[in-house]
């Protein structure tokens, strides 16, 4: 028995070398791309596995060397985000504001390496905002792809398109946070604009995970008479649209396009192309264009934009949406960033 | 026996990997490499091990004691909370004073938390996995409201639901210090740690508490005939229980955040059951089994980052293991009814 650990042992310790030194040669002059997910993990069908698309469109276009972590808990960013800049990555990617000090404090470790974070800016050990000049900062303007989806949720009330009749749209945020709340403001603003008389209902499930209170949320609306939900509240807010598929009504996705987590249900969705950040952040790098500090990703770059639109959306309704989105870019609509209606 | 079903599990994960399409022994290689491969690997391994090693300890010393404590997780956080506002309420108290006034809290609170499982299993004879499950959830819930826009929230969290950050005088210190290991986050947690292991080591047979408490778990009648009151031991149990994962939280949040957020700590209290399974509820082998876990998880996302294997098949490994320590005890369990003794498997 110990003579077989030994063994097992000693074979181990070999591999380990080989293995060191077939990366030592694969190293060369490629530009090296580390992505570390947060706990939410690859299969968020959020921004970690959008930010992963990212990641993989960009190492088959520029040919990069990437890798991703995909952390389990809050206590491995930390060590996730030391393990790439220890290796002389070029490219450091956190996704999410959970890590907004773990960033920092990496960052400040290893100033030649870039780091670059979705959602977020560095924050010190006090909580307060700190740039450095190795982060870029990735935010969204959230509120136009909110303006956008506001429009048809505004003009399928108003029309009383479909089994929309009840002329009241709702919306449903994870916690009332800025980067939440943006979604919400920029999709009340649309409806308060198009159509005043329609009614608007707004509530938070306080989670991001829990699909049963979403649902509660969802049901609870549409007892109200909604009948064109939007979510803002990740996993919970799947529970919010099926609500919406159980009463036979509209659901709006976020994040990602999530037309086909309710088929017919779900009309259209907002879309924040975090692939796109990540991309782009890449393609910098490579072309020594990083830019450190805030990175706005909005219509004017293609960082948001509207998902698959269903087939029960007149063709007037999707043109003006697609209107509202080039207003929008040209700067001639300026979308609310604040909530209006909170209950 | 625990040695032989790592391995087991070991070789399951090898031909998993395999069928992944990976290479087995580059995966495991950075797997060992991430694990131990450097001083700085080394520190972050025991990171891990420091809280796995008292929550461990927590399931055990239940365990010894009869009951079945899964509410590890929700004592743990419960410390951290504790920890957390007792650190902030007071920062510009000395370290002298605020570092042993916020252990004290957090593993009074974590006691106390966990001694409501065990009264309710002396007094009404609720099944403790039941309510530790339960409570599990009631502090996961509890924790939202107070750190998402509630009375615990930071001023300027930023959309971050955290706590303020404690006092400097409730932080660990690193205990490696940064011109010898670069970046090590090695606290002084470890030293708790293993002080704690002495302490239920001590408590459990060198004195007469502990000797009640492992005679009611080997039978709780049997004990109550020789004059010891089961349902006392039970509630005492659970408070001690609670006591040493709510150190954990307290060590998480002293040692590493210096604050509490929401999704604080995942899964440590439930990966805990496993380090008490493997380690036999004896203090050295839940240390071996806390430093075992942690290289799995260290060296798991280092696979996956290094060597392109995912790093959930380390929890398939990891699952293995508890996977054959369960078969051995079921191998037992059958041995003894066909009046094999149980000793001959050993």
């Amino acid at each position: 028995m110990k003579r077989l650990l030994a063994l097992a042992f000693i074979s181990v310790l070999m591999a380990t070398n080989t293995a060191c030194g077939n990366l030592g040669g694969l190293g060369g002059p490629s530009v090296k791309i580390g992505l570390v997910t947060d706990v939410g993990g690859l299969n968020d069908k959020g921004f970690n596995s959008l930010a992963n698309q990212g990641r993989l469109d960009a190492a088959k276009d520029f040919g990069v060397e990437t890798s991703v972590t995909e952390s389990k808990k809050q206590e491995d960013y930390v060590p996730n985000l030391t393990n790439y800049a220890q290796q002389n990555y070029d490219l450091v990617v956190g996704v999410g504001f959970l890590m907004t000090n773990s960033i920092w404090k990496v960052a400040k470790q290893f100033p030649n390496i870039k780091f670059a974070l979705i959602d977020g800016a560095p924050a010190n050990d006090k909580g307060d905002t700190e740039n450095l000049p190795n982060v870029a900062n990735l935010f969204f303007k959230e509120q136009e792809p909110g303006y956008v989806v506001g429009v048809i949720a505004a003009m399928m009330a108003k029309d009383k398109v479909g089994k929309a009749t009840h002329n009241t749209v709702c919306s449903m945020g994870g916690i009332p946070i800025p980067s939440v709340d943006r979604w919400i403001a920029g999709y009340q603003d649309a409806v308060k604009t198009i159509s005043p008389t329609t009614t608007i209902l707004h509530g938070y499930s306080n989670d991001f995970v829990d699909q049963a209170k979403g649902k509660e949320v969802g049901l609870n609306h549409i007892s109200k008479g909604c009948d064109i939900l939007f979510q803002v509240a990740g996993g919970s807010g799947l529970g919010y649209i099926a609500a919406a598929k159980e009463k036979g009504v509209y659901a709006i996705g976020v994040d990602a396009d999530q037309s086909d987590v309710a088929p017919g249900t779900v009309i259209t969705s907002a879309l924040k192309r975090v692939n796109k950040a990540v991309y782009d952040t890449v393609k910098a790098v490579k072309d020594k264009a990083y830019k450190a500090g805030d990175n706005f990703f909005s219509a004017t770059n293609d960082g948001i934009g509207i998902g698959k639109v269903d087939a029960v959306v007149p063709a007037n309704i999707k043109t003006a949406a697609d209107q509202a989105l080039t207003d929008i870019k040209s700067g001639k609509i300026k979308p609310k960033t604040e909530i209006q209606v909170k209950g | 026996m625990p040695i032989v079903s790592v391995l087991a599990a070991l070789l399951a994960g090898a031909v998993l990997i395999l069928i992944s399409g990976s290479n087995p022994i580059r995966g495991y290689a950075a797997l060992l490499r991430g694990a131990f491969g450097s001083p700085y690997n080394i520190t972050e391994t025991l990171v891990i091990a420091v809280p796995l090693t008292l929550a461990g300890i927590s399931v055990a010393v239940a365990f010894r004691t009869g009951l079945f404590n899964i509410g590890a997780q929700g004592q743990l956080l419960v410390g951290a909370l504790a920890a957390g506002w007792t650190g902030a309420q007071f920062p510009e108290l000395p370290g002298i004073l605020l570092l042993p006034l916020t252990l004290v809290s957090a593993v009074l609170a974590g006691g106390a938390w966990g001694a409501i499982a065990g009264w309710l299993k002396a007094a009404r004879g609720v099944n403790e996995v039941i309510t530790t499950i339960m409570q599990n959830y009631t502090v996961v819930f509890v924790m939202h409201w107070l750190l998402q826009n509630g009375p615990m929230t930071a001023p300027n969290a930023a959309g971050t639901p955290a706590s303020s950050p404690i006092g400097a005088g409730a932080i660990l210190p690193i205990i490696i210090p940064n011109e010898i290991v670069p970046l090590s986050r090695l606290h002084a947690g470890v030293v708790l740690a293993i002080a704690a292991v002495v302490v239920f080591w001590f408590l459990m047979w060198r004195t007469s508490l502990g000797y009640e408490l492992r005679a009611v778990g080997l039978g709780a009648r049997a004990a109550a005939q020789a004059g010891i009151d089961p349902r006392r031991r039970m509630v005492l149990v659970m408070f001690i229980a609670g006591g040493f994962a709510g150190l954990a939280g307290m060590i998480q949040v002293s040692g590493l955040f210096h604050r509490v957020f929401d999704g604080f700590s995942a899964g440590f209290g439930f990966d805990a059951i496993a380090v008490a399974l493997l380690g036999k509820n004896s203090p050295v082998g839940i240390t071996l089994a806390a430093v075992l876990f942690a290289a799995f998880a260290r060296g798991g996302t280092i696979m996956q980052a290094d060597a392109g294997v995912s790093s959930h098949l380390v929890e398939v490994v990891e699952a293995t293991v508890l996977l054959v320590i369960a078969a051995e005890a079921i191998v037992r369990a059958l041995a003894v009814r066909r009046g094999t003794p149980a000793e001959a498997l050993a």
